[in-house]
């Protein structure tokens, strides 16, 4: 899956998903929790905080 | 913190929002330049502070308005796919924030515009000071909204 695929998916720009991923953005719960859907799995196996 | 699921990163471009605030910033530098050369020309001419006058802001404005529509045309044409694109959450954010913080900007200029006015009662220099308040706000709010988008919204 791609940054532009996964960003149609869940309503965000392929860029905030870039931002996402080099932890420049966190992002709101609500596409936190469609990342999540999109994978299938819960959202503390798709997020993790670390210290 | 995202844990990757075989995302595949694509090459950086430009979100339109950066693309706009770039066309923005230079519109408003070149309005602002080609402004404050009039004044200053003016002012040489006339030996003294030159007022302001309606000709001259016309001509920024029409300078603004031509540059900012040809410049949005162009990213449009160029990238019609992003520029179809609704702002997102993290845009919205930046432009809230950026937005923001060039209020502070506005705000002291025309604080500095109302003690330059109790000092020297000079309505010309006042509205000068003003207006530059109001183009630098607008300067501003657009490189923060860049430097957001860019590194981290803060």
């Amino acid at each position: 899956m791609t940054q532009s695929e996964l960003g149609k998916a869940i309503g965000v720009t392929r860029q905030t998903i870039a931002a996402i991923e080099q932890d420049r953005y966190s992002p709101s719960l609500e596409s936190a929790f469609r990342i999540a859907r999109v994978f299938g799995v819960g959202l503390e196996d798709v997020f993790y905080w670390a210290d | 913190m995202l844990r990757i699921f075989n995302i595949v990163s694509e090459e950086f471009t430009m979100p339109f929002q950066e693309k706009s605030a770039w066309v923005m910033s230079i519109a408003l530098f070149a309005g602002a330049a080609f402004y404050f050369k009039a004044v200053v020309e003016a002012s040489a001419a006339l030996g003294y502070l030159a007022p302001p006058n309606v000709p001259t802001l016309v001509s920024y404005a029409v300078i603004l308005i031509v540059i900012a529509v040809v410049g949005h045309i162009v990213i449009t044409v160029l990238a019609p796919d992003d520029a179809n694109e609704a702002t997102d959450e993290r845009e919205r954010r930046a432009n809230d924030r950026a937005g923001h913080l060039s209020g502070y900007v506005l705000g002291i200029g025309v604080l500095l515009a109302l003690g330059v006015y109790l000092f020297t009662y000079d309505g010309n220099v006042m509205f000068y000071v003003l207006f530059g308040s109001l183009m630098l706000s607008q300067l501003v709010e657009y490189g923060l909204l860049v430097l957001l988008l860019r590194t981290r919204i803060f």
